[in-house]
């Protein structure tokens, strides 16, 4: 079929794995949940990888967001955004911040400007 | 496009807030997607999380052991901003299988768990209620109102679980959010008990 002519094209199909190469695993320490992603404001060192997902990643990534989140709205399996993540961030074109200590949830001041800002809404 | 992308970032390096997180629990129907959706500035978002034995560092003998691929979970994601640096998730977990251990992840650095409950299952949190009484996390039981009428008292759910007196059982329509506020309210309030002494 005319694979290289022009627009409308067939949408990009790729099972979610064939994105990282097969690879299950993040370089680097594992990305939690709840590890906040940013897009660096400097240019990346070097080039992104060509799949769209890679540049959507940055897109979304402008205001922090969770891999939890991320991984919901590019609608792919957490594993596949961890390793996807895990690349941008050694291309330096995302920052990971990881999750909030795990004293903040046993914190009394942070809990109760939690509290405050439920009762709130 | 991606100089569309770099001006778009310049000023935007904005700092990671504090996340605090909340673990809804229950089982299959039960009304995690609505309790989330009821309360979440977002549409609660669906993610496929992978857990692996391997990858959580955990030594479980059982039915999982010796996996390698894992066990795809299902979850709810749902947000909430508390103030100018202070944001609530919200996780949606099935937590009445005998998966459940594959959640330490979810449940590490949590303020607390919402066990939603539909009286006509009650085993089927059970799992959940054995877990967070375990692993000392407080948590709070609700119990949905599918018929919009309580059918039971709470106080008949808290004897057939028999949780202890600091567990809060509340009554809860998943699909209202005051009755989802008041339910993180109790939560946290009962976090804070705990990190406090009192409970
Ligand atoms: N009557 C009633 N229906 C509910 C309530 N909560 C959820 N539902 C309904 O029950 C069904 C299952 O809810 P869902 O949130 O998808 O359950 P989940 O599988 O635990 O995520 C949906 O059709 C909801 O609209 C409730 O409090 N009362
Ligand atoms: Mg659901």
């Amino acid at each position: 079929m005319a694979v290289n002519g022009p627009e409308p094209r067939l949408p990009r199909v790729v099972r979610p794995y064939v994105l990282t190469g097969g690879r299950t695993r993040a370089r680097g320490p594992a990305l939690a949940l709840d590890a906040t992603v940013c897009a660096t404001a400097s240019a990346p060192t070097r080039p992104l990888p060509s799949a769209p997902e890679a540049s959507r990643i940055v897109e979304l990534c402008i205001a922090p967001i969770s891999v939890a989140e991320l991984a919901g709205r590019m609608t792919l399996p957490v594993g596949v955004v961890r390793v996807l993540v895990g690349d941008l961030g050694s291309l330096g074109a995302v920052t990971v911040t990881p999750p909030t200590p795990i004293g903040a949830a046993t914190d009394a001041g942070l809990l109760a400007r939690l509290l405050d800002g439920i009762r709130a809404l | 496009m991606a100089s569309v992308l770099s001006d778009r970032l310049v000023g935007s390096v904005a700092a990671a807030p504090v996340a605090m997180k909340i673990v809804v629990a229950g089982g299959f129907a039960v009304g995690k997607t609505t309790l989330v959706g009821a309360i979440s500035e977002i549409e609660p978002l669906r993610t496929e999380a992978e857990m692996t034995v391997e990858s959580l560092g955990v030594d479980h003998p059982g039915p999982v052991s010796g996996a390698k691929t894992g066990t795809t979970v299902a979850m709810d994601f749902g947000r909430i901003t508390i103030d100018d640096e202070m944001v609530l998730y919200l996780f949606g977990t099935p937590g009445q299988d005998r998966f459940w251990f594959l959640w330490d992840e979810l449940v590490r650095g949590a303020v607390g768990a919402v066990v939603l409950v539909d009286t006509r299952r009650l085993q089927e949190c059970f799992a959940a209620v054995d877990y967070f009484e375990h692993l000392g996390l407080p948590f709070v039981v609700a119990v949905n109102l599918f018929d919009g009428v309580a059918t039971h008292h709470p106080r008949e759910v808290r004897d057939a679980l028999s949780v202890p007196a600091n567990v809060p059982v509340v009554l809860c329509d998943a699909r209202r959010r005051t009755h989802v506020q008041e339910t993180l309210v109790l939560l946290v309030e009962a976090a804070l008990r705990r990190v406090s002494g009192a409970a």
